[in-house]
């Protein structure tokens, strides 16, 4: 062993030689840990009743990211009690396909709003959104009143849909043919009132088979 | 997993196991040369600093020595080694599955004295209106407050007066509960022009008795045989169809001139939705339960 001093010399001595063999040591972890789920991201199947977006529905997630709602509601149910109780079974990966961005996290300034749909009338989700210490006086969520005024704009809304079409999304020549009609006389509001309760309503129920078949069982 | 990928992580693991260990086993192997000085010869600084030459401390070779054990035992626990799945065969789901048994094996022997329950009888139990109370503020008091007192802007009514828009019973309020209600109050304003409308809302507020021009009343009162299909002929109401009672005090959305006749005008429609997926058998009939109690008992109203 007496030679091998002279290689820890070499590292020590060259700074650059040591940073190449830290980035080998390190990238090993980010081989093993990010590669295979990144290109498995490409295979996850949507979920059971988990349809692309329609456009009104499209238009209002749209609303949902640009002001900035992911800051404080997450959309992802996780396998605790604590939340599976409040919130409804855990998401699984096939629940957000169609999400870009996907909307998961865990930073909850409000509450998650995977399994929302349905859960109040669209006209509490107006008032809440309008003003939401109406209806939650002790909320401390922001008021969006603009939303009411703001008028969707469907010039784009089909090059969006093309847009997601190349991605995979499976969008039809209907579905496209028919989203300016879809999303124009109406407001922001009703756009994302209609993503908000579209959120977990076909596949809140059907869930546990799927998280079963995507862990190999042994899930409730 | 595919045993591609699963090989790629066993390998990768092994990898950066072995490169490690070998550096912990050798590196403490190797002699360093040692000069006259007691230095290692490098010199920092022009000098200024030396490199002197001391043996690991005992302490920081066994410290790390226990972290390839932790390591090791780990990756033969749980998880983690590819497609591997550990003697425990640990899951997160797993884990939820275990939490959630445990939870309600503490929960059920409290819950079996209340299941299937008639709502009335619920009512006078006082731990499962203590319950009931607690899931009616996780789940109803978004609409209806935290004490049951309803929101006018929403239209969500008062749960705590006597007053009911599909019945009191403690059937009707299950089933207000499980299965939802749509209210629906159709528009006027196409019907009848603005004087008409002003009659007949004065014609309104003199059933409850409330402040109202008495001849504006008389000129409304032919008007409200098409109202009293649903709100009956006396105005009292019918809750086959959720129609309120208007000859009492208590409003839905308001009981002034202006809210009345925007009621007639544009209509109203309340919706309370249905929780039979959200909420198990047994829960709504507790907060069914908290809510006839506290709907009867004349000093929380």
């Amino acid at each position: 062993m007496a030679g091998g001093y002279r290689y820890f010399e070499a590292v020590e001595k060259h700074a650059g030689l040591l940073g190449v063999l830290i980035a080998i040591m390190v990238s090993i972890g980010g081989l093993a840990e990010i590669t295979p789920l990144f290109m498995a991201a490409h295979t996850v199947q949507p979920a059971d009743g988990v349809k692309p977006y329609d456009a009104l529905r499209l238009a209002g997630k749209d609303v949902y990211v640009r002001e900035g709602c992911y800051l404080c509601h997450s959309q992802m149910v996780r396998a605790l009690r604590a939340e599976t109780e409040r919130y409804g079974h855990f998401s699984v990966a096939g629940e957000s396909v169609y999400d870009r961005p996907f909307q998961w996290g865990s930073k909850r300034t409000g509450p998650d709003l995977a399994r929302v749909g349905g859960k109040y009338t669209d006209e509490w989700q107006r008032l809440h959104l309008r003003d939401p210490r109406s209806v939650v006086p002790e909320s401390n969520m922001p008021a969006y009143p603009w939303l009411s005024q703001a008028m969707l704009d469907p010039a784009d809304i089909e090059a969006r849909m093309r847009t997601l079409r190349m991605l995979g999304d499976p969008y039809t020549d209907a579905d496209i043919a028919g989203a300016q009609a879809a999303v124009s006389g109406h407001t922001e509001m009703e756009a994302l009132i209609a993503y908000l309760q579209g959120l977990g309503i076909n596949n809140a129920a059907k869930t546990a088979d799927t998280a079963a078949a995507a862990t190999g069982g042994s899930a409730p | 997993m595919s045993p591609f990928w699963s090989a790629w992580i066993m390998f990768l693991v092994v990898l950066n196991l072995g490169i490690t260990l070998f550096l912990f086993i050798w590196g403490q192997r190797v002699k360093i040369p040692v000069q006259p000085d007691g230095t290692s010869g490098h010199v920092w600084a022009h000098g200024v600093l030396r490199e002197g030459v001391r043996t690991l401390p005992l302490w920081w070779v066994v410290l790390s020595a226990s972290m390839f054990v932790v390591g090791f035992a780990y990756l033969a626990l749980y998880p983690g080694f590819g497609a591997y799945k550990g003697m425990l065969g640990w899951t997160a789901h797993g884990e939820l599955a275990q939490d959630v048994a445990a939870n309600r094996a503490r929960l059920d022997p409290l819950l079996q004295r209340f299941a299937g329950q008639p709502v009335e009888r619920l009512a006078g139990d006082a731990d499962a209106t203590r319950m009931g109370g607690r899931l009616f503020v996780d789940n109803c008091a978004a609409c209806h407050g935290r004490d049951g007192h309803g929101n006018r802007l929403l239209g969500a009514p008062n749960l705590v007066d006597a007053d009911w828009l599909y019945g009191g019973d403690g059937a009707a309020i299950l089933a207000s509960i499980q299965d939802g209600r749509h209210g629906t109050m159709p528009p006027f304003g196409g019907t009848f022009d603005a004087a008409t409308i002003e009659n007949v809302a004065n014609y309104v507020l003199s059933l409850s008795g409330a402040d109202h021009s008495p001849t504006k009343a008389a000129a409304g009162k032919a008007t409200f045989a098409v109202c009293s299909a649903c709100h009956g002929a006396t105005g009292t109401g019918n809750t086959a169809l959720g129609a309120p009672n208007l000859t009492d005090a208590i409003w839905l959305y308001g009981g002034d001139l202006a809210t009345i006749e925007k009621t007639i005008r544009d209509g109203r429609g309340g919706t309370m939705p249905a929780w039979r997926t959200r909420l198990d058998d047994t829960e709504a009939r507790l907060i069914a339960a908290w809510v006839h109690a506290r709907s009867h008992d004349t000093t929380t109203r």
